[in-house]
């Protein structure tokens, strides 16, 4: 028998009401209640339909390509490890050996991804997705970075910048594939980042780059040039 | 959500099921399926195109990393995702200072898509949608006055029982007992309609 009460409670529990404190306990109640637990999954689902009662939209289709863009990219990133913010300062010592902790999982963790990269390229041909990490050089911003998933049977990539701010007026940030077979780097067209100084794009070199060495974003005139002159900015290998 | 929930309740579980085993493709038909009431739901609680597809964003990257945990005990993939759509949205609500910032329209069916716009969906699932939600909207607003209100406060606006108790000049208790009698008829009155 579920008392009023408890409803009371399970009707704020499928809303997000209840502040931390009385979710948590109402939570221990959950555990121990079957019937009190099938009350909320059907209040929960009441809450989820009241979503329907919204003015019905579509997004632009513009942000699917960015989430499974996004998401191309996940597949093979590196998860950061989870860190919590320490209520006091840490001595040294404490960080020297959180320090050692990490590098030491963070290796076994690039050794297990590097390995599961590899079964995963081996078994499917179309997963053959190659990466570069891009780091800045002056006059970039020092934490301004990017990331290339390139896919060099398709000829086609997709590039993530952050932290770069837009340029002058009159002005182009441009992405360059550079070629061990070819004399000058190729371009992979005009990469425009938002305010927030963050662009995700797809590309296509202008010519065909099947030895990718390296990939760099110079600042060309507004549009971009055929062959690159302008200074870089952010450039890497795999 | 569909006019056949069970089946359709199965199906997006065996989507989940190949999300959480790094299928893209899955990834993409529940994308398909369900972006559009989830960026309706941003949509009206944040009222801004821009911050409801970053939110839309955010959510969908949490279905992807998160299938693996899903619970089919706990709810349905559609509440799931409506919560999380949710949570999501309050998050930047909080990061803002501000409250909801609900998009008073009409409650008619106004279907709109950007200029770039180009989910495709069959006539079957968008009319399949539509009396869902009309079905949703038709027991919503023959709940008694008080009982909507206060749940829509709650749902769309985030206030909490006793925001909402201050708002409506009422003791607390009432309003609890509002919220609570209204969830429980909604549940009920779609399950047998």
């Amino acid at each position: 028998m579920i008392s009023e009460e408890q409803q009371d409670q399970a009707a704020l529990y499928a809303l997000g009401l209840l502040d931390s404190d009385e979710d948590a306990a109402f939570e221990s109640e959950l555990r121990a209640n079957a019937e009190l637990r099938d009350l909320v999954r059907e209040l929960r689902e009441a809450a989820g339909d009241l979503a329907l009662t919204a003015p019905s939209l579509l997004p632009p289709a513009s942000l699917k390509e960015r989430v499974m863009g996004e998401i191309a990219m996940e597949t093979t990133r590196v998860v950061p490890m989870a860190t919590r913010r320490a209520p006091f300062s840490w001595v040294p010592w404490a960080i020297a050996a959180a320090l050692a902790v990490f590098c030491g999982l963070l290796a076994l963790d690039r050794v297990r991804l590097e390995r599961q990269l590899s079964d995963i390229r081996a078994a499917d041909p179309l997963m053959q997705t190659t990466f570069y990490t891009l780091a800045p050089s002056a006059p970039a911003p020092a934490d301004a970075k990017a990331t290339v998933a390139w896919q060099p049977g398709r000829q086609t990539g997709v590039i993530r910048i952050s932290n770069l701010p837009a340029p002058q007026p009159g002005k182009d940030y441009q992405l360059w594939a550079v070629d061990a077979e070819h004399k000058d780097p190729i371009s992979a067209g005009v990469v425009r980042v938002d305010k927030s100084g963050v662009a995700q794009v797809r590309f296509k070199p202008v010519e065909k780059a099947e030895h990718v060495k390296a990939f760099a974003i110079s600042l060309e005139r507004e549009g971009g040039v055929p062959k690159k002159k302008g200074p870089i900015l952010l450039v890497g290998t795999a | 959500m569909a006019e056949t929930p069970t089946t359709q309740q199965m199906l997006d579980q065996e989507m989940i099921a190949r999300i959480g085993r790094r299928d893209q493709s899955a990834f993409s038909a529940i994308y398909d399926r369900l972006s559009g009431p989830l960026y309706s739901l941003a949509m009206k609680m944040l009222g801004d195109p821009a911050e409801a597809q970053d939110a839309l964003q955010d959510v969908f990257l949490q279905i992807w990393s998160r299938a693996g945990s899903y619970d089919p005990d706990q709810s349905s993939v559609f509440s799931w995702t409506v919560l999380l759509t949710r949570s999501r949205v309050i998050d930047r609500l909080r990061a803002r200072g501000r409250r909801s910032r609900v998009v008073v329209a009409s409650t008619e069916e106004t279907p709109t898509a950007a200029a770039d716009a180009s989910t495709v969906e069959s006539a079957a699932d968008t009319a399949e949608k539509n009396d869902e939600a009309a079905r949703v909207r038709y027991v919503l607003t023959n709940l008694p006055s008080e009982q909507r209100e206060a749940i829509e406060m709650a749902f769309f606006e985030h206030l909490s029982h006793h925001e909402i108790a201050a708002r409506l000049g009422q003791p607390l208790g009432t309003v609890k007992a509002r919220i609570r009698r209204g969830l429980l008829k909604l549940r009920q009155r779609l399950s047998t309609l």
